[in-house]
């Protein structure tokens, strides 16, 4: 690596001599490309988020759109209901608690199950790791309409899943040993057969699925610069694998995996598709909730706004947790 | 033993991450009007129907290509000027305009979606075409914006050396170097930016006000109305650009090092 790191170095020395040697007129044109670069770039990549920010203390007319002000009563209308003090609503702090939920636990179960993915995959040739890496990337590239599409096929009640555990004797099965009482009272199953729509489980499966490849992408790095010898000398000293994963390889990944679950977490909290095909409508999400108000029946910019707002300091809230645990914790070698 | 637990555990996984992916692509083979699996009555014609005789769908694919080669083309271009100075001079202002144009891909895509259609209802730009281009550019900014920055950093010091002893100008030095050797790199960045458009919606539908429609829009909008083949073969095509886009990456490119694989070890 220390070549690279010589490249990098190497322009800044010419760079510091050069000024000295260019005309007047150069330097004034790299000034305007330098000029239209930050305008661009403040423009498009920040105006937008401030007026998110700005519109969410906006006033909505009744019956018409919205007006500028400076109220916060979308926040408040988040956080105790737009009649507080007279009566509460917990709505919109519960879509904020699943939006979290969902984020939480299917950034996780994606990350549990990418990690000895990602191991061994880095353990092959190149050449295969290429491979895997176009099938990763195709995946992962392929959009949310599409993997919510193919997931309802298999899960859907008329088709896919139920239908198949239907025809094997499977719910047959099930009946008889008792278990399809345990799956209705988790919400799997109907009184005739299972049913995987709407459900948490669903739900959750799909969002990990979205993420998984992501997971592996975000790991490959870590992983592959991980030193085998490292895992062969605790190997040689007698170490069973199970000791190596958990005192050789898991510590020192230690930084990235919680790098990639924070990650996937913030990616997750702004899922949408999967979220109003596979969840059932009291366990939607903001998100769901942004977008109704935005632009579905209920036409109520600002309070999307505020909501987004909501969304979005949630997720640096989570970023910033994870670098000050990252930080307070001692550094891995 | 434990190496047959690994493979058997990799081509599980392999088998769940493609599972949805063919079932979607069978059902494109449906001869009816509804999806099932197995197929019914497998025929082509569906095929047909999305590329060339439904307008619906043969439009939104004009339009999903033009908003993908438009925003990809684009983004490249604002990102090229940007790596560029990073690399040159590591300043501290150079770093932050970097950082902030990567800050829209790193939003949740709702968030960012709903700004830019407050953004363009002021520009007066929302429902056209442009400001979906624009709007898709700013959001994958920051891939070329990496891959390029990659691909600088794996410039042979001693070309520039060489180069510089020479006496050649940084026009030229650009020209003769850094800009051949980069170019997988920029490739892949275009490609990348290109993939990832071609599948976005959330963004283009707060952008878009249901005034025109890309492929995965068009598929969003009739969600609600159940599924069709034809759908079906929108997600096969897009399935077959991604795996050739990304093919050609790793044939031409060096995806495990886009990738941030370890040098030293092949």
């Amino acid at each position: 690596m220390t070549a690279t790191d010589d490249t990098a170095a190497w322009p800044r020395e010419t760079a510091a001599a050069a000024p000295g040697t260019k005309g007047p007129r150069a330097g004034r044109s790299a000034l305007a490309v330098q000029v239209v670069l930050w305008a661009t770039v403040l423009v498009f990549c920040l105006v937008p988020l401030f007026l998110v920010l700005v519109i969410s203390f906006g006033h909505k007319i009744e019956g018409a759109g919205w007006e500028w002000a400076l109220t916060l009563e979308n926040y408040q209308r988040f956080f105790v209901g737009a009649n507080w003090p007279a009566e509460s609503t917990s709505l919109y702090l519960g879509q904020l608690y699943w939006s979290m939920r969902y984020a939480v636990v299917a950034a996780l179960l994606a990350v549990v199950t990418a990690l000895p993915f990602t191991y061994l995959m880095t353990r092959q040739s190149r050449r295969a790791q290429a491979v895997w890496l176009v099938f990763l990337l195709a995946t992962l590239s392929l959009s949310e309409v599409f993997i919510v599409m193919g997931w309802d096929i298999i899960l859907s009640n008329n088709s896919g899943l139920p239908m198949l555990f239907a025809a094997t004797g499977l719910t047959d099965w099930l009946k008889d040993t008792g278990w399809f009482d345990v799956l209705r009272d988790w919400g799997l199953a109907n009184p005739r057969n299972v049913k995987f729509k709407p459900s948490e489980v669903a739900t959750v499966l799909t969002l990990s699925y979205l993420v998984w490849p992501y997971a592996v992408i975000l790991l490959y790095p870590a992983l592959s610069r991980l030193d085998p010898s490292l895992a062969e000398a605790a190997r040689t000293m007698g170490a069973r694998p199970w000791t190596v994963a958990r005192t050789v390889i898991l510590p020192s990944v230690r930084l990235p995996l919680i790098g990639t679950t924070l990650l996937l977490f913030v990616f997750l909290l702004g899922a949408y598709v999967a979220i109003t095909v596979f969840a059932d409508p009291s366990q939607h999400t903001t998100a769901v909730s942004v977008y109704e108000h935005v632009r579905g029946s209920t036409l109520n910019a600002p309070f999307g706004a505020a909501q987004s707002v909501i969304l979005l300091v949630t997720a640096t809230a989570f970023l910033v947790l994870g670098q000050w645990l990252t930080r307070k914790s001692p550094r891995a070698a | 033993m434990l190496r047959a637990l690994g493979a058997i555990f990799m081509s599980l996984a392999a088998l769940v991450v493609a599972l949805p992916i063919l079932i979607v692509c069978s059902a494109a083979l449906n001869g009816g009007r509804t999806m099932f699996f197995p197929p019914q009555d497998p025929t082509l014609a569906r095929f047909g129907e999305f590329f060339v005789s439904e307008p619906v769908w043969t439009r939104a694919l004009t339009n999903s290509v033009i908003v993908a080669v438009g925003a990809a083309t684009l983004s490249v271009l604002l990102a090229w000027p940007i790596a560029y100075r990073l690399w040159k001079t590591g300043s501290r202002a150079s770093t932050m305009l970097a950082t902030l144009g990567s800050i829209p891909f790193a939003v949740p895509p709702i968030v960012f979606g709903v700004g830019l259609g407050f953004f363009w209802a002021f520009l007066g730009g929302l429902g056209t075409i442009w400001a979906g281009i624009i709007s898709h550019a700013v959001l994958f900014l920051a891939l070329p914006l990496v891959t390029i920055s990659i691909g600088l950093q794996a410039i042979d010091r001693a070309h520039l050396d060489a180069a510089a002893t020479m006496g050649a100008t940084e026009s030229v030095t650009f020209r003769t170097i850094v800009m051949p050797q980069t170019l997988p790199y920029t490739v892949s960045g275009f490609f990348f930016a290109l993939v990832l458009s071609f599948n976005e919606f959330i963004v283009m539908f707060f952008v878009s006000a249901s005034s025109f429609a890309t492929v995965t829009l068009q598929i969003f909008n009739s969600l609600r109305n159940g599924y069709t083949p034809t759908m079906a073969v929108a997600a096969v095509a897009f399935i077959a650009v991604s795996i050739a886009v990304f093919s050609a990456v790793a044939r031409w490119g060096d995806l495990p090092r886009l990738m941030g694989a370890d040098q030293s070890r092949n």
